[in-house]
Formats: structure tokens, C-alpha cells, sequence
């Protein structure tokens, strides 16, 4: 085998249709349509399964298949022996292609018609490029030149609320990417929100999305990258995410309401899921095989920042409390739901979860003894908050806090006095309640 | 025993589509070549089809050793498939009107791409790709239809001889 299966990748995303012929048991020859051929590794491919069709009761009852791609942009050919391994029904592979089958399936108008039930995992014996004498097509860009454009623009940075900003801000840079979250994992491990985004009218801090919800939460749960190249309904944020029940108080997702391309990426480290690099684009197939390698790298990157970032000392405690002035006007009324730890203030929803409960205790503590300052070690020796083992949740709990503050109600506003210290400002007089 | 295809099917076969041979080699492997061309006889029970002697090569050798020949034809814009089956296939001449055939076929299989928006140039790079200058004409006559339009009826029995 001369040509390598990567080489192939740009035919495998389902721009143009490939075919696959297969033979029954009598030697009859059978041509379908394959409306998935996924690049599994360097030596497999999979097929999606849909109907029980005539193919796959040919590889059943004799495994051998050729499938024919067609690379899009010089229409060259290459023909692809394959040996019939085994269907998978659960788990990444099949998720990746679920998702990615939903976007080939809204690009040929076929929603309806396109339902995956299986991957079918082919061994690749041998590639035939049909077509030598035609030039390849153009090279797509640079993968890793984006990549490193990202990293430079990134640089060295430890403060986790720089990092998030930075973190985004830096794929537009290298990848062109305009739109773009960063969500974390939550103490609980069930849901992802919003730290940061990039390139939406509304910044949408502290979104919300359930593991197993949509591109982002299929990536956060199989702990894989999921790429999906045109634009479908399925997946998608929009019915879910932007309705806000009276009952359950939610932060819309603030993404494009019909993406043509979508990425997402898990940030592990450690063996650990972080969170999710999410990144869409208003234009068809513009994240490319190479885009979604480089995009794990960096995605890498990232974790073992924000691992690195909650590992860093506190700064010292300062010997006293500057003392506050008391502020005047009307009061301002927040109210506390111990349920959800949800806090709004003059009725408007402003956080929930572990954020709203740092902030219920931070203003219990300056109404009752007038303090400003605090730091992170006391929150994590606090019993009233319900944080985990890990140093990063808080950090970057407090960061959202500070954002959603700093949109919804700046009259309360966090300020970072040293690393692992903040000072809480408020503006005008408080009225708690529950 | 062949098939008499309908007018519709005749018509259908006469527009711009995607065209696929398969075949079965002696080894018992399963080939596919496109084909770039499809001529129905007057009496709609035989179709030739042609094929790049270069690009078809396993496909040709194969039915040339005794393989059943299967054709599969889509039109993109509608994604309407059809595949057609017969035991064996014979091969047929080949002259102008055969090329002329060739070109036609590709030119209206890049028109239907170039209107699903598949980029400029597609004429150029598929009449660079599918030159009617070595064609193999293969003639075959029906036993079976298929409709191989994609969906859960894909596999339905149109036609049997």
C-alpha cells in the first residue's frame, strides 16, 4: 500500500458521495452509496450502518468490500480494499460519526432518512489511486502553522481569568476561528459552563450544557473531538438552550444560530476531563482533518495551563481589612434560593450552583462584619460551599462570578488583589433575603 | 430473460447522473470503476454502458472472465438511484457515437454539480478526469431493478425478469 490513509483524509468527510461495492455469497456484485466513510486510524475506516441493506448483508456473508472516494476539489479517485472487522453500536467512534452522519445528512437534505445504527469497522488491505496523471488539489492550510500562529499569540500566562480570554482570543489568530467558548467541567461532573467566550454579541458567561447535550456535551462525555462540516439541526443549542424557564433559571447559550461547521474539544489532563474548547464558523467544512489534530494539541495545551494555574501558591494574607465606606442609595435586593444556590438580584436571575453560593456567602459575611477582602483559602475550608477536592473549580467559579458580576450587576463587583485574594466592592446598601 | 425498462426508467437513464459499475472478480473481490456513460437500446431490454479501459481495468477483466455486472445511476440534485443487474455483460463496439455519448454524460453529470454549488472548473477537472479517448463499451441486458433511492425502501424490487 503506497499511498497512505491520512493522505486520504480530505475524502473522507463526506463532501462527495463514495460508493461500495460488495459481493453475496454467489458472486452477484452490489453498488451502494456510503454516505459515511470515517478515518478510524491509519490502517481502518468505518462505514456508517442506516438500513439493513443489501451491502451489509453482502459483508456478513462474505467481508470484503471496495469503496471508492473522491476528493473534493481535483475529483481524483482512489479505490480502497477493505476487510469487514466488526459493528460497533456505543461509544466514541459511534458518537463521532452520529454527529458527524447528522451533518452529511442535512447537507444532501436527507435529516429524516439518515439515522446511524452502526459503525462498521473496516481494515484498509490496499489504496489504488485511480487517476495518477491529475494534480491533487490544493493543500488545505497549514495546520500547524495555525497551531503554532495560536500558541504564540497565547504566550506564557498562569491567571486563569487571562487564560480563558487569551485562550479564545488566540485561535482567531491562528485558525481564523471567530467564534468560540470555553466551558468547564463542573464539581459534580454532570454539566459545562460558560468561562469564555469569543466573538458573540451576548458573552453568555456562565452557560450552561449537560454532559451528553449537543456537540459540546457528546465531546465532554466520549472525551473525544467531534467535527461536524455542515450545517444541521441536530445537535444544535438553539430550541434547548435558548429558552429560559421561569422554573429553572438559565444563561443562554450565546451561539450562531445556524453554524455551518463545529468543532468541539475536550480539555483533558492528567486523565482528567477539564472542559470543552468549542469553536463554530458560518461557512461549510472549515475545520479540516488537520484543523481538528491541531485543535486537540492545543486543546491539550490549555488543560495543562489551567492545571498548572490552580496548582500556583496563594499570595500571603494581608495583616488587616482596609476599612469600607458605607454605601448609600437604594438598596439593592438580593434574594437567595438554597435549593439550586441561585441568587437574583432585584428579581433579574444572576447565577446559580456554586457561584451563587460564593457570592450569598461573601455578602453574608460583609453585612455581617463589614469585611471586603477575602481569600481563596477560606472559600475552600468554608463548609457552607459545596466545592470539591480540586483547587481549579473554585478559581475559576470565582472567575465566572466576577464576569456575571461584572455584566449583569456591577453595583457588586469582585476585584483580584493577589493571587488567590479579591476584594468585594459594592456601590450601593444590600437587602438579603431568602 | 431481461427486463423491459419503463419509459420513465428510459428517461431517467437519459439525464445527468453519477454512474458506477461493480463487478466481481475471479478472486472473489468486489470492483467498482465510474462509468461515463449510458446508452439504452430501442427496445429498452439492453443498456451499454462505457467505461474508461484504464480506470475500469479490475471491473472490465473481471467481466470479462464471467461476472455478473451491476450499475448503479444517481442523479445528485435528487439523490433518485437506481441499480441495475444482469448475470454477464458482452463487449460492444465503440465509435464516435459512443464518445460522443461519453461527453455528453459527463458534460450533464458536471452541470447538475456545478448547480449544487461543487466549485468552479468542475467541467474542466471532470472532462480531464473522464476523456472519452479510451472508452470499453459493455452491453448488458437487465434481470433486475432496484430502487436505490437512499431511505428504508432503498432495495426495493422494481423489475424482474
Amino acid at each position: 500500500m503506497n499511498l497512505s490513509l491520512e493522505s486520504l483524509r480530505p475524502c473522507l468527510d463526506g463532501a462527495i458521495p463514495a460508493v461500495v461495492a460488495t459481493s453475496a455469497q454467489d458472486g452477484t456484485p452490489n453498488v451502494a452509496y456510503a454516505s459515511q466513510v470515517h478515518y478510524v486510524d491509519a490502517e481502518h475506516v468505518a462505514l456508517s450502518y442506516q438500513f439493513f441493506s443489501k451491502t451489509r448483508e453482502n459483508v456478513l456473508a462474505h467481508p470484503y468490500a471496495q469503496v471508492q472516494v473522491v476528493e473534493p476539489g481535483s475529483f481524483r479517485h482512489f479505490r480502497l480494499k477493505l476487510h469487514y472487522m466488526r459493528t460497533e453500536t456505543a461509544g466514541p467512534l459511534f458518537e463521532y460519526m452520529k454527529a458527524q452522519l447528522a451533518g452529511i445528512a442535512a447537507q444532501t437534505h436527507m435529516d429524516k432518512v439518515f439515522v446511524l445504527r452502526g459503525a462498521d469497522i473496516y481494515r484498509v488491505l490496499d489504496i489504488e489511486s485511480v487517476d495518477p496523471h491529475i494534480p491533487p488539489a490544493p493543500p488545505p492550510s497549514d495546520a500547524l502553522l495555525s497551531l503554532r500562529r495560536t500558541l504564540d499569540r497565547l504566550g506564557d500566562t498562569t491567571d486563569l481569568s487571562d487564560l480563558a480570554d487569551r485562550g479564545l482570543a488566540a485561535l482567531t489568530a491562528g485558525f481564523g476561528i471567530r467564534h468560540a467558548l470555553l466551558l468547564m467541567l463542573d464539581e459534580a461532573g454532570a454539566a459545562l459552563y460558560t468561562l469564555g467566550s469569543l466573538g458573540y454579541p451576548d458573552s453568555g458567561i456562565g452557560a450552561e450544557v449537560k454532559v451528553g447535550e449537543g456537540l459540546i456535551g457528546v465531546a465532554a462525555r466520549e472525551r473525544i473531538p467531534v467535527r461536524i462540516n455542515y450545517r444541521t439541526g441536530d445537535y444544535a443549542y438553539q430550541t434547548a438552550m435558548r429558552a429560559t424557564h421561569a422554573t429553572e433559571p438559565r444563561i443562554p447559550l450565546p451561539v450562531l444560530a445556524n453554524p455551518h461547521s463545529r468543532i468541539a474539544v475536550p480539555l483533558i489532563h492528567g486523565g482528567r476531563l477539564l472542559g470543552v474548547l468549542y469553536a463554530e464558523s458560518e461557512h461549510d467544512a472549515f475545520f479540516s482533518h488537520a484543523d481538528e489534530d491541531a485543535l486537540v494539541v492545543y486543546a491539550r495545551h490549555l488543560a495543562a495551563l489551567v492545571a498548572q494555574a490552580a496548582c500556583e501558591p496563594d499570595d500571603a494574607e494581608p495583616a488587616h481589612d482596609e476599612p469600607a465606606t458605607r454605601p448609600t442609595g437604594v438598596p439593592l435586593a438580593v434574594r437567595y434560593f438554597a435549593a439550586d444556590h441561585s441568587v437574583f438580584i432585584d428579581n433579574d436571575y444572576l447565577i446559580k450552583g456554586v457561584a451563587g453560593s460564593i457570592l450569598w456567602t461573601l455578602l453574608n459575611e460583609h453585612a455581617r462584619n463589614g469585611r471586603r477582602d477575602f481569600c481563596n483559602r477560606e472559600l475552600r475550608r468554608d463548609p457552607r460551599l459545596p466545592l470539591p477536592d480540586f483547587g481549579d473549580n473554585l478559581e475559576t467559579r470565582l472567575i465566572l462570578l466576577q464576569r456575571r458580576l461584572a455584566e449583569r450587576c456591577p453595583t457588586i463587583a469582585l476585584e483580584k488583589t493577589g493571587r488567590g485574594r479579591f476584594r468585594l466592592n459594592i456601590d450601593r446598601p444590600l437587602q438579603l433575603s431568602t | 430473460m431481461s427486463v423491459q425498462l419503463t419509459v420513465e426508467q428510459t428517461a431517467f437513464l437519459q439525464g445527468p447522473l453519477s454512474m458506477n459499475v461493480g463487478a466481481v472478480g475471479r478472486d472473489g473481490w468486489p470492483c467498482v470503476c465510474r462509468a461515463q456513460g449510458v446508452m439504452v437500446a430501442r427496445d429498452r431490454r439492453a443498456l451499454t454502458v462505457l467505461l474508461s479501459a484504464s480506470r475500469g481495468r479490475a471491473v472490465i477483466d473481471a467481466l470479462d472472465a464471467g461476472s455478473g455486472i451491476t450499475l448503479v445511476v444517481s442523479r445528485p440534485s435528487t439523490h433518485a438511484t437506481l441499480q441495475l443487474k444482469a448475470s454477464a455483460a458482452t463487449r460492444a463496439t465503440t465509435g464516435a457515437a459512443q464518445r460522443a455519448c461519453s461527453a455528453r454524460c459527463v458534460a450533464a453529470f458536471a452541470d447538475e454539480l456545478k448547480g449544487l454549488g461543487y466549485g468552479a472548473g468542475l467541467e474542466q477537472a471532470l472532462a480531464a478526469l473522464l476523456p472519452p479517448d479510451d472508452l470499453v463499451a459493455l452491453r448488458f441486458a437487465p434481470e433486475i431493478v432496484f430502487d436505490q433511492t437512499p431511505g428504508p425502501d432503498a432495495g426495493r424490487v422494481l423489475a424482474r425478469a
